[in-house]
């Protein structure tokens, strides 16, 4: 079943196209990975889906929904995750607040009034335990690691809990070991969540990938598995030059 | 008719004065993302240096200029290098300092030289008026606006046909990487602060023979300047001219056909609004992030 | 949720004796000491609304003293009209002399005891609630805040001076009769009426604080410091922004309404800019992110003023100018993070930086 269903999506900053005629399914519960050169408009696409940009023409449903002209928070609602390149947590709240910020189930002003403080367990307590942030609940944000703030992002989203979580380039920054991780940890959310994710990172898309698609100047260049991907002449010229 | 057309070149004078004042408040914001709000200050400065050279040394205001400037200029520099310049990244508290700057520069005047009125004569040399048709107008007046749009030249001049223009225009595109180059940024925003002060005193010194001097008469000023920025947008001296016009024009209009203070709720409002619906205007231009 | 919040307990309580018991006690319960301190407390109040949402989520209101003059008015008009009821047609004395025909509609309500209560809460809220609605649907943060707020203050002064006929102008609302109370006539020179005004602060800063204890004032940080990503956790920004705005609103018109009791007068100096900048300044020095030490700010500074300003007529204002510089520069977190900056040290804990400044979003 078609989850994310995009169709013919284009946006133009001033006389750039970014995003050309994209045309992009994902199916439920899939891990797809996104390649390409840069300015290709990965991270773009990424945008486009979560609601940092709006899209000049084009489609996108989510769910049966059409999202296109939805607000963030709305889109968040519906269950799309978005993690960034530069890791975006809130470096003045200690790493327990940050989780309690994404835990956002209830994300109504009435429901936040009556809320104090969500216990540490169940699903906290699980997410907090897979990314080893367990002693270091009332650190601020701001004095972990690079690292720790990665996965301190990768937690945020695990909580969160949305049907699509979009990110972009999760390792970047990490060690062998951590990245090593990492894709365990894609690999265990397979199936419970759609998953896309933008990297650059050939070693870690081989360990999580199924299915990847390349993209090149704002449109789908190449879509198959990993292999015919790698076999594929087209793509080997656009990243070699022409 | 010809009262419209009088009230309309009194309005264009204004517009003078706003202009300079406004591209003081323009350069400031737009290089360094500071609203100073002690900029009402810096004018009200300039016109009490102006009243002491007068009444103490007995110059003209046109002689003054330059030493206004200067000393202005001057006072401008000690604020950044004092205060300013240690809450670039915060722009709240700038507001906040700014503030505190201008009530303490008022207090000073206020205790020192007296919260009375003080007046300026128009230099002899402008006294007079040129007629042309119905319309009367004033040589000082014409004066000042020949005088401020030689400064929109010299400040356009300064911004795009200078070393100091280039190195300012680095350090607003990217400071770390202008430092990589050589570019002392500290130094360029300093500069560019003494020079926005700098013509605000020259503005203030240009009001003296318009209106009376007083140590508050710089607040409503900066009002209208900062219409004048909302409108005219950062970075635009062109811009910035243009608005100042049409904030001059409007207000003589206004409080022709209306009373000062439905004029002034009437700017405040375009203020609000022009925020809300045309923040573009205020912000650098918008690029791909 | 973190260490803080034991301290801010602490705080509060520690706060709530000194008000209740200490001052009182140290004032020798005159009654002329004790006036003077209720004003004291209900510019706490005021102080207290602004670090709900200036210390909490970064929205900066420059305006925050026209819903403080608004609960004013509204209180100074309810005890206007009792102290015009001999007068021709029921109308205030200032009507009379500007030739208004009859008392208009929005005064009518006024005579009304009740009506007078909630509108001096509801009113502020309904029209902070407005703006905030306008600017934070259209996402304006930051210095913009700032400067339309300011900005709108101005205009509603203007208007209320302007408007000479229906709100006394520059003299404001003079006149007024002593509040009645149902069985209880207020006496503003008494313990109890003191004991009113300092159960209003205490009752408002315990609820600022369960606001910023729950989700609500942990989200609102998080906006604070970045309230796009916020967003992609699927809040909604703007509706939390206007609620703790109105809320602020709602505090500093009930801090006006007893302004009013305390002075006996309402006037348009309460919604000046020199007035919105003296809350500012209050916040500032006793820490913005602390809702009991921006009212011991308030405290302090009003004081200091009570027993200065004797000293030095014209320099105060020169003196409050310069500490509120030093302050923003070199302790922006207030005496607060001085507080906490010492409590570290003592206990040899990890230093908190009572130097650093306080993130803008």
């Amino acid at each position: 079943m078609t989850v994310l269903d995009i169709q013919n999506l284009t946006v133009q900053f001033g006389g750039l196209k970014a995003v050309n005629g994209l045309n992009l399914q994902v199916k439920m519960g899939e891990l797809r990975c996104l390649l390409g050169p840069n300015g290709a408009g990965k991270s773009t696409t990424l945008d486009l889906i979560c609601g940092k940009t709006r899209a000049t023409s084009g489609k996108i449903m989510f769910d049966g929904t059409d999202i296109t002209e939805l607000a963030e928070y709305r889109r968040a609602r519906c269950g799309i995750g978005r993690k960034f390149q530069v890791p975006s947590v809130f470096k003045e709240l200690t790493v327990i607040e940050n989780i309690e910020i994404a835990r956002s189930r209830r994300p109504g002003l009435w429901a936040a009034l009556s809320t104090f403080r969500t216990p540490i367990r169940g699903r906290v307590k699980d997410v907090l335990d897979r990314v080893s942030l367990v002693e270091h609940i009332d650190t601020k944000a701001g004095n972990l690691s690079h690292g720790q703030t990665q996965w301190l992002e990768i937690a945020m989203l695990l909580a969160q809990d949305s049907k699509l979580i979009l990110m972009d380039e999760p390792t970047a920054g990490m060690t062998i070991q951590e990245t090593l991780k990492t894709a365990e940890i894609f690999n265990s959310l397979r199936g419970e969540h759609t998953i896309i994710v933008v990297e650059h990172d050939m070693q870690f898309v081989r360990q999580v990938a199924q299915r990847v698609t390349v993209m090149n100047q704002g449109s789908v260049l190449a879509d198959g598995s990993i292999a015919e991907i790698e076999a594929d002449a087209r793509v080997k010229a656009v990243y070699l030059g022409h | 008719m010809d009262a419209l057309l009088n009230q309309a070149f009194a309005g264009l004078s204004m517009a003078s004065i706003l202009l300079i004042v406004g591209l003081g408040l323009a350069i400031i914001y737009g290089s360094m993302g500071v609203i100073n709000l002690a900029h009402g200050e810096f004018v009200m400065l300039g016109a009490y240096v102006a009243w002491a050279m007068q009444t103490f040394l007995g110059f003209s205001i046109l002689t003054s200029l330059p030493l206004i400037f200067v000393v202005i200029a001057f006072v401008g520099w000690l604020v950044e290098r004092g205060v300013v310049h240690r809450l670039y990244r915060r722009p709240l508290d700038t507001i906040l300092a700014t503030w505190g700057i201008g009530i303490v520069l008022q207090q000073l005047v206020r205790m020192f030289i007296g919260p009375e009125s003080r007046f300026v004569a128009t230099p002899s040399l402008l006294e007079g008026n040129t007629v042309i048709g119905a319309v009367v107008m004033s040589n000082y007046r014409l004066f000042v606006i020949v005088f401020a749009l030689a400064v929109l030249a010299a400040t356009w001049a300064l911004m795009t046909r200078t070393e100091f223009g280039t190195r300012l225009r680095a350090v607003i595109q990217n400071r770390e990487i202008s430092e990589c180059y050589g570019i002392r940024a500290e130094k360029v925003y300093a500069m560019t602060f003494a020079y926005g002060a700098g013509l605000a005193g020259v503005a203030g010194a240009l009001l003296t023979p318009l209106v009376s001097t007083t140590p508050s008469m710089g607040t409503y000023l900066v009002v209208d300047a900062f219409l004048v920025v909302i409108i005219g947008g950062v970075g635009s001296l062109i811009g910035t001219a243009v608005a100042a016009a049409a904030v001059g024009e409007a207000t003589a209009l206004f409080s022709m056909l209306m009373n000062d203070t439905l004029g002034r709720i009437a700017v405040l409002l375009a203020i609000i609004l022009l925020i809300r619906f045309r923040p573009n205007g205020l912000f650098p231009q918008t690029i791909r992030r | 949720m973190n260490r803080t919040n034991k301290y801010d307990f602490l705080g509060y309580i520690a706060f709530a004796v000194i008000i209740l018991l200490g001052v009182p006690f140290l004032l020798g319960f005159d009654g002329f000491e004790l006036n003077t301190f209720a004003r004291y407390l209900a510019l706490a109040m005021v102080a207290m609304a602004l670090a709900l949402s200036w210390g909490t989520a970064g929205l900066l209101n420059l305006g925050q003293a026209a819903t403080f003059g608004i609960g004013s008015y509204v209180m100074a008009m309810h005890l206007k009209l009792a102290a015009s009821t001999n007068n021709p047609g029921g109308m205030p004395d200032f009507m009379g002399w500007t030739n208004v025909e009859s008392l208009p509609w929005f005064w009518q309500p006024f005579h009304s005891l009740t009506v007078t209560l909630l509108a001096g809460l509801l009113l502020p809220a309904a029209v902070a609630g407005l703006m905030a609605a306008f600017m934070f649907r259209g996402r304006i943060t930051g210095v913009f805040v700032a400067i339309i707020t300011l900005a709108f203050m101005v205009a509603l002064q203007l208007v209320f001076i302007e408007e000479q006929r229906f709100t006394g102008g520059q003299n404001g609302l003079t006149g007024l009769a002593p509040l009645s109370l149902p069985g209880w006539t207020v006496d503003t020179y008494s313990l109890s009426f003191y004991y009113l005004v300092a159960g209003c602060l205490i009752v408002a800063l315990l609820l600022g604080m369960l606001v910023v204890r729950s989700k609500v004032g942990l989200v609102l940080r998080a906006i604070r410091e970045d309230a796009s990503r916020v967003r992609y956790f699927g809040y909604d920004v703007a509706s939390y922004e206007t609620f703790v705005f109105c809320l602020s609103a709602a505090i500093a018109g009930w801090a006006g309404m007893l302004y009013t009791l305390v002075l006996e007068f309402a006037s348009p100096t309460y919604m000046s800019v020199s007035f919105s900048l003296a809350i500012v300044i209050w916040c500032a020095v006793g820490g913005r992110e602390s809702l009991v030490w921006a009212a011991v700010g308030a405290i302090l500074v009003n004081l200091a003023e009570g027993r200065l300003s004797d000293v030095f007529v014209e320099g105060w204002l020169l003196i409050l100018g310069l500490v509120f510089i030093l302050f923003v520069i070199f302790l922006p977190r207030g005496l607060y993070g001085l507080a906490l900056a010492m409590v570290d040290r003592l206990r040899g804990a990890p230093r908190t930086d009572a130097t650093l400044p306080v993130k803008e979003g």
